[in-house]
């Protein structure tokens, strides 16, 4: 704790020598000299106690991590990932707004005040010191946005940081130090630092506090914005400039309070008054600015993006297969392309229809963070345009990339490969996007293609194409191969085992209308998997057509690769007694999936 | 807590520590009773010897509990427990109130955290400021801190109790399916309570003593993040994935294990020094 515990006395810090025998000027000249070289040293010490305060460095280390869970294994878009880095500056700044205000409250706590009192350096005097001293806090911010700017970096970020963005970190952190300062000189006990921190928390970690453009306003919004799902930065969206003015603001009105509270002169104080008001004006200007609506040609381009992407996007061809994505996205193309190519190299044959591959933007409109300010009328237009959108409707000859879900690498990235394989693999052997509801409603159930031999075939398609790692599929059975547990869907009043694939429910894809694989599908795919590859394509490519067949089993694809038809492990019998977590749903009481047909 | 320009001047040190002119540095001192200190029958200890403890006949200090109950009482920190719970209670009071203008029900999330502040002010009431004093009186040393959690434990209930009546009170009674069960987070609250205690009574024997809540405050909330946020514990203490009755277990566990720290923790009566002697005897090192 090395702020607030003691520390190496200040060399020439004493109070300025009386003058002997010179006029008055000199005096006060000389006087104030003293002062500020007091002031100056105080706030050295005060620095280099904040600069080695092992909260402060705690605050550092919680800081980086919060920033690490947050980037998780996305892609990082710059747009996005400047505003997420201030998250890890709040956590940051609770550390200093806790450290400065055991520091401040250092002389009143364990009844020190007289001892302080005795020393030459006055209470207001200080307190400017450790306002100065904050500077000490710059260099732990300064360390959070560098390092963490490598690794966006080093990730391969698409776009370019805001520096506005980063300094309203830096700004925060600093602000959250005055805060402290100005409640440590009134309230002394560490417990009104640690509430302060909480408060700073809190007001920033839940949804209730702001709405509409009102997000802005908090210190730093945590919960509620949509940029991780821009195809790019958005003007005002968040308002920078104005939040970092508002900061600013917050950070002097802490330090004029701070000296407030110490100052012991009455002008001193009708001074501070003053620059308190003005400090309060500029800081409900910059909230004023901060409410201000997104421009509507801004708004209007946005919409356009999501809803018609062709008007915008850059197309490419390869092999038949059109990649559309936003400017910006294109490093994203090799990642893309991979999958397709490998589904495509092993294909007997290709259907008529073509393939498109497109990003899309999963925004969600009705949103008043994005909106505030705007007429109903045109929100309502906007929201009609955006039902419009190509990644709402269900089809097979298009694959949907939500902008702000590819992942960087590693696992997550093979992941999303099997995905977009398993999605062309699909388009392949042409098993449609069926569903019964609306993907946006209370119901949706995609189809079952259940004992179709095209499924087995698509799962196939796609493991070659990726090559996941074999305990990875396996584990989409989920406890049906061990006996531990079952998932499945209901179809045709009987309960079907399903397989959930690598990356299944992870949103690389938009997955309105993908079917539902099964757990019979993936076997029959891996005992493929165990066939020498040119005997089961063989096999395939001489009755493609009957194998795209809906009504073409499994066991005949079985049957004509001369293997046996693997057993799906039948569903576990209900229990005669409830058991607790356990629910068993009758055939024929609950929802029913399609069957994937023509 | 020692004012810049006046490193050193710790009572508690020159107390205990004693030796003035040693020049290797000693890292920790032990303070206790040994058999090999010889008895002086009311003379002060000589310099250089460690303080003696009064000899204490086994379970006497139960006859003394009654006369001790005002005292502790008297010493126990309302203020910083009594603010801690009504500032989440008052967060949560605001939180409320904008959830009944915005048709947003709180839940049970919101609970848990407008209980931080409790948890924050629970850290400071182990504090037993007068340690060196009370470790040489004829009752036990950790009577005192262990009074001050008995008070304040009721304290927390009716804290805990008020801010689930809030939570309850924004849910509209025409609700969807069940509403989610109390049990395991009052004893998810009980684990986080005794963490803290477990925290603030481990900080306490240390050097940070003087700043025992300050640091025993963030310690908890970095374990109580990493019990929330960690996936190997995720599984076990959050729910879900863990199922209510397994998080209740698991949480009550924590709490017993914390509380037997705590009590290992408040016997113990080593006091640690990781300045050396000749640190402590050299304030020619400081100017004044």
């Amino acid at each position: 704790m090395t702020a607030t515990g003691g520390g190496p006395a200040v060399r020439g810090t004493g109070a300025a020598a009386p003058a002997g025998t010179g006029d008055r000027s000199r005096v006060t000249a000389r006087h104030r000299a003293g002062r500020l070289r007091t002031v100056l040293g105080l706030a050295r010490v005060e620095a280099s106690l904040l600069v080695r305060s092992l909260l402060v460095l705690a605050g550092l280390l919680a800081g980086g991590a919060v920033v690490w869970v947050i980037f998780g294994s996305v892609e990082p878009l710059w747009w996005n990932a400047a505003w997420r880095i201030g998250f890890g500056q709040l956590v940051l700044g609770m550390a200093v707004l806790v450290a400065a205000q055991l520091a401040a409250g250092r002389a009143r706590r364990d009844s020190m005040a007289d001892l302080y009192a005795s020393f030459p350096a006055t209470a207001c005097t200080r307190t400017v010191a450790h306002l100065a001293g904050l500077v000490g806090a710059a260099p732990a911010s300064l360390v959070l946005i560098g390092a963490t700017a490598v690794v966006v970096q080093v990730r391969g970020p698409i776009g370019a940081p805001s520096i506005t963005v980063l300094a309203g970190g830096l700004l925060l952190v600093i602000a959250a130090g005055a805060a402290g300062i100005a409640i440590g000189t009134r309230f002394p006990h560490p417990l009104a630092g640690v509430l302060g921190a909480l408060v700073l928390f809190l007001s920033s970690a839940t949804s209730h506090l702001g709405s509409g453009g009102g997000i802005w306003l908090l210190p730093w919004e945590w919960t509620q914005d949509q940029l991780g799902s821009l195809p790019g930065p958005l003007a005002g969206y968040p308002p920078a400039g104005a939040h970092v003015l508002e900061l600013a603001g917050i950070a002097v009105l802490a330090g004029i309070v701070a000296l407030t509270v110490t100052a012991g002169r009455a002008r001193a104080r009708g001074g501070l008054a003053t620059a308190g008001i003005l400090a309060l004006v500029v800081i409900c200007l910059a909230g004023a600015m901060q409410l201000r609506p997104i421009p509507t040609a801004e708004l209007n381009h946005l919409v356009r993006e999501a809803a018609d992407p062709a008007s915008v996007q850059r197309c490419t061809t390869a092999s038949h297969v059109r990649y559309c994505l936003y400017p910006g996205f294109g490093r994203d193309l090799p990642s893309v392309e991979a999958p397709v190519s490998g589904v495509l190299a092993h294909l007997p044959a290709r259907p008529d229809q073509p393939l498109t591959l497109r990003q899309v933007l999963s925004l969600y409109l009705p949103d008043s963070t994005l909106t505030h300010g705007h007429p109903e009328r045109q929100v309502s237009q906007w929201q009609a345009q955006m039902q419009r959108a190509p990644g709402n409707a269900a089809t097979a000859s298009a694959i949907y990339l939500p902008v702000g879900w590819w992942p960087a690498a590693g696992g997550r990235l093979a992941d999303a490969h099997f995905d977009v394989a398993l999605a062309a693999a699909e388009w392949a052997a042409r098993i449609p996007h069926q569903a019964t509801g609306n993907p946006n409603g209370p119901v949706f159930l995609p189809c079952v293609p259940l004992d179709q031999a095209r499924e087995a075939i698509a799962i196939w398609l796609a493991i070659l194409a990726t090559r996941p790692p074999a305990g990875e599929l396996q584990d989409g059975l989920g406890g049906l191969g061990t006996g531990r547990g079952f998932q499945g869907v209901e179809v045709r009043n009987t309960m079907v085992p399903t397989w959930a694939y690598p990356g299944w429910g992870a949103s690389y894809i938009t997955s309105a209308g993908a079917p539902q694989t099964t757990a019979a599908g993936y076997l029959l795919a891996s005992a493929m998997l165990r066939l020498p590859e040119q005997k089961a394509a063989r096999v395939l490519k001489s009755a493609w057509p009957t194998w795209l067949n809906w009504h073409t089993t499994d066991a005949q694809l079985a049957a004509a690769l001369g293997i046996r038809m693997p057993s799906v492990p039948a569903p576990p019998a209900p229990f005669r007694t409830p058991r607790p977590g356990v629910t068993f749903v009758q055939p024929g009481s609950g929802p029913q999936n399609p069957l994937c047909t023509a | 807590m020692n004012p810049p320009g006046a490193a050193g001047a710790q009572p508690e040190s020159s107390a205990t520590a004693g030796s003035t002119g040693e020049a290797k540095p000693a890292p920790e001192v032990l303070v206790t009773a040994s058999a090999n200190i010889p008895r002086t029958d009311g003379a002060p200890p000589a310099a250089g010897q460690p303080i003696p403890h009064a000899r204490r006949p086994c379970l006497s200090w139960l006859r003394a509990l009654p006369l001790l109950a005002r005292p502790i009482t008297r010493t126990m920190p309302w203020v910083t427990l009594i603010t801690g719970c009504l500032a989440g209670t008052a967060f949560l009071a605001v939180m409320a109130r904008v959830a009944g203008t915005s048709h947003s029900p709180l839940d049970l999330g919101t609970a848990r955290l407008a209980f931080l502040p409790a948890i924050a002010a629970l850290a400071f009431v182990l504090r037993a400021p007068f340690r060196p004093v009370t470790q040489v009186t004829p009752v036990p040393a950790w009577l005192a801190p262990a009074g001050h959690i008995a008070l304040a434990a009721p304290v927390l209930a009716v804290a805990c109790w008020a801010q689930l009546r809030i939570v309850a009170h924004t849910i509209p009674l025409r609700t969807l399916g069940h509403p989610p069960a109390i049990y395991p987070v009052i004893a998810q609250l009980t684990g986080w309570c005794a963490v803290t205690v477990a925290a603030a009574a481990c900080a306490d024997r240390s050097r940070y003593a003087d700043l025992g809540g300050a640091i025993a405050t963030p310690a908890s909330f970095a374990a109580i993040a990493l019990a929330w946020y960690a996936p190997v514990t995720s599984r076990f203490l959050i729910e879900p994935p863990a199922t209510a009755h397994a998080v209740t277990i698991a949480w009550y566990s924590i709490a017993t294990a914390g509380l037997a720290l705590s009590c290992a923790a408040m016997r113990d009566r080593w006091h640690r020094y990781t300045r050396s002697r000749h640190r402590l005897s050299s304030p020619q090192r400081n100017p004044p």
